[in-house]
């Protein structure tokens, strides 16, 4: 467990003094506002059913900070020691496997929810300055940011099986987004057909639907089933990513 | 120290090492000796803990480097090829995250990192940025976390690649002044390097041994192939006449030098000092010498007909192996 700290230790740090945490930040700021101001907009023009934390997570800006989070954080954590060869001098210390994936994939989950702080703040804000006539119902904050975390979860778990797949730090960022792209599309599939197919299909479907899940989640209700799906296929892909970076361990 | 088994390693078909096997006893300083791509890397980094054999066995200090790969790892000090290290970590800053992943703490911690920083002179370099240090203070620092845990045995990739040759001294008198207290296995195909520091020698050549001896026991034996050059004046088939003579194993003719000089080299048997008898055919002959030289084999000339000799075992003079 003392390894595990230290080696967490590390790799915040390498986060933090390279420009890659503070430019994501800002990136995701950024777009939170866009998001923020689409969501603060549409309770302007008309009473509405949903509260500003559905409408800031339905928001186009919303989805398009969601994609280039995931490789961003996770492309260099594999990739880059593979590139300098610091993975032998690493692997050659008294250290597990597991305890250095867990450290990495702990140190992106950490920086990942240091992103969305700036969102609680606008949150705040706005409800402290219109003196509380924008509503923050607690169920949808708590179920937004329940479902942000799961999901950026599996997919920071995703990211790091990509970047532990190649030396090279831009293949690994395609592998992830596209790998995380192709999950959000299932949500979309959904929307665009969903009125053509069976309903059984439907319902499968939004199993894995990442948009069905900011709309549930947001709407306040916390539901269990999506939590359980992201968290284990973290593990599913943590354990895929154990699988590559032993593989040099591997006898015939 | 350590004990290889008939070890194999073969990477999608091509064989990198090729059954072998050899010890080394706590204290000795090993150097591993081998043209680039003979294998030597590969048993390095099997040693190491870092990836397993295909076959065969290897221990380090009593622990089975597949099954105890942590144990063994808490033993070894290894610097890979090319001394990776984090550029984005200063010189301190990195000893000690190394340091602390190998099981050091506290004061004692700080002391021993002061203490291998100025061992490997990085003292003055403990606040700069990796990433901006040149070639040779990188090969100190991870020389430095090799040092870092004390551990009983060294393996060294060849730690003077890219130093330049005071640096070179320094590390060499490390490494003698390390004797006392760890056992080392150095790769290297600076011979000189070998020579000079090492107990023992391991020649290596396309993943199988060819020689494993004192610097000093493997040049003597060479000594068989000892050559003489030889600068004359005459007529007439010299060559034969000089190969006519005991203890010559062949004279060959280099190409002319200015006329009427002519320039032979004589493979010799070994324990033969056949320059007595050449001076009397000179004279016999009425053959004027203006030079005649003994060369005598160097560590060198080990290592080239080893590396030349690239075919069987069969091929490899007896007397070596």
């Amino acid at each position: 467990m003392r390894l595990f700290w230290i080696l967490l230790k590390k790799e915040l740090h390498a986060f933090f003094v390279s420009p890659v945490a503070y430019v994501v930040l800002a990136l995701v700021m950024v777009l939170n506002g866009f998001a923020f101001r689409a969501a603060l907009s549409v309770l302007e023009s008309a009473p509405s059913e949903g509260s500003i934390v559905s409408w800031t997570f339905h928001a186009m800006w919303f989805w398009l900070s969601y994609f280039f989070i995931f490789p961003l954080l996770t492309m260099r954590l594999f990739a880059e020691e593979k590139k300098l060869g610091t993975l032998e001098t690493l692997f050659t210390a008294p250290v597990r496997a597991w305890q250095v994936i867990g450290a990495k994939y702990l140190a992106s989950v950490i920086v990942y929810c240091v992103l969305w702080l700036p969102s609680l703040f606008n949150f705040k804000f706005a409800h402290w300055i219109s003196a509380g006539a924008v509503e923050l119902p607690p169920g949808a904050m708590a179920g937004a940011y329940i479902i942000l975390v799961a999901m950026g979860m599996f997919n920071l778990a995703v990211g790091c099986f990509a970047s532990a797949l190649t030396s090279n730090q831009i293949v690994a960022a395609i592998i992830s987004f596209t790998l995380s792209l192709l999950h959000f599309l299932l949500g979309v599939f959904i929307m665009v057909v969903g009125h053509k197919i069976s309903d059984t299909i439907v319902e499968v479907v939004n199993y894995f639907a990442a948009t069905e899940h900011i709309r549930i989640f947001t709407a306040g209700l916390i539901d269990s089933r999506p939590i359980v799906y992201y968290l284990s296929m973290s593990l599913l892909f943590l354990s895929f990513t154990h699988h590559v970076v032993e593989f040099r361990r591997w006898r015939p | 120290m350590i004990d290889v088994q008939d070890l194999t390693k073969q990477y999608a078909g091509r064989t990198a090492v090729n059954h072998i096997s050899f010890r080394v006893e706590p204290g000795e300083i090993v150097g591993f000796l081998g043209p680039n791509g003979a294998g030597k890397s590969t048993t390095m980094r099997i040693l190491s803990g870092y990836m397993p054999a295909t076959s065969g066995r290897a221990s380090v200090a009593g622990f089975d480097v597949f099954h105890q790969s942590i144990q063994v790892r808490q033993n070894v000090g290894y610097m890979p090829e090319n001394a990776p290290l984090y550029t984005d970590m200063k010189v301190k800053e990195y000893l000690r995250f190394r340091a602390e992943l190998k099981g050091l703490s506290g004061l004692s911690m700080r002391r021993r990192i002061g203490e291998v920083m100025e061992l490997t002179g990085v003292t003055d370099m403990r606040k700069r940025l990796i990433g901006n240090l040149s070639k040779g203070y990188r090969q100190r620092v991870a020389l430095a976390d090799a040092l870092v845990h004390k551990p009983r045995l060294l393996i060294l990739d060849e730690p003077t690649n890219g130093l330049d040759p005071v640096q070179i001294r320094h590390v060499r008198d490390l490494l003698r002044s390390l004797k006392s207290k760890h056992t080392v296995l150095l790769s290297t195909h600076i011979l000189h390097e070998v020579e000079q520091s090492c107990d023992r020698v391991v020649m290596i050549n396309q993943g199988r041994i060819r020689a494993n001896d004192t610097p000093e026991n493997l040049t003597r034996q060479l000594r068989s192939t000892t050559l003489l050059h030889l600068e004359v004046e005459g007529n007439g088939p010299m060559a034969e006449k000089l190969n006519a003579l005991p203890g010559v194993r062949k004279a060959t003719e280099e190409p002319l030098l200015v006329h009427p000089w002519r320039r032979f080299t004589l493979r010799v048997e070994p324990d033969h000092d056949v320059r007595d008898a050449v001076l009397s055919l000179a004279t016999e002959q009425k053959w004027r010498i203006r030079e005649m030289h003994r060369q005598l084999p160097t560590l060198e000339d080990v290592f080239v007909e080893l590396s030349m000799n690239a075919g069987t075992p069969a091929d490899i003079p007896t007397h070596v192996l």
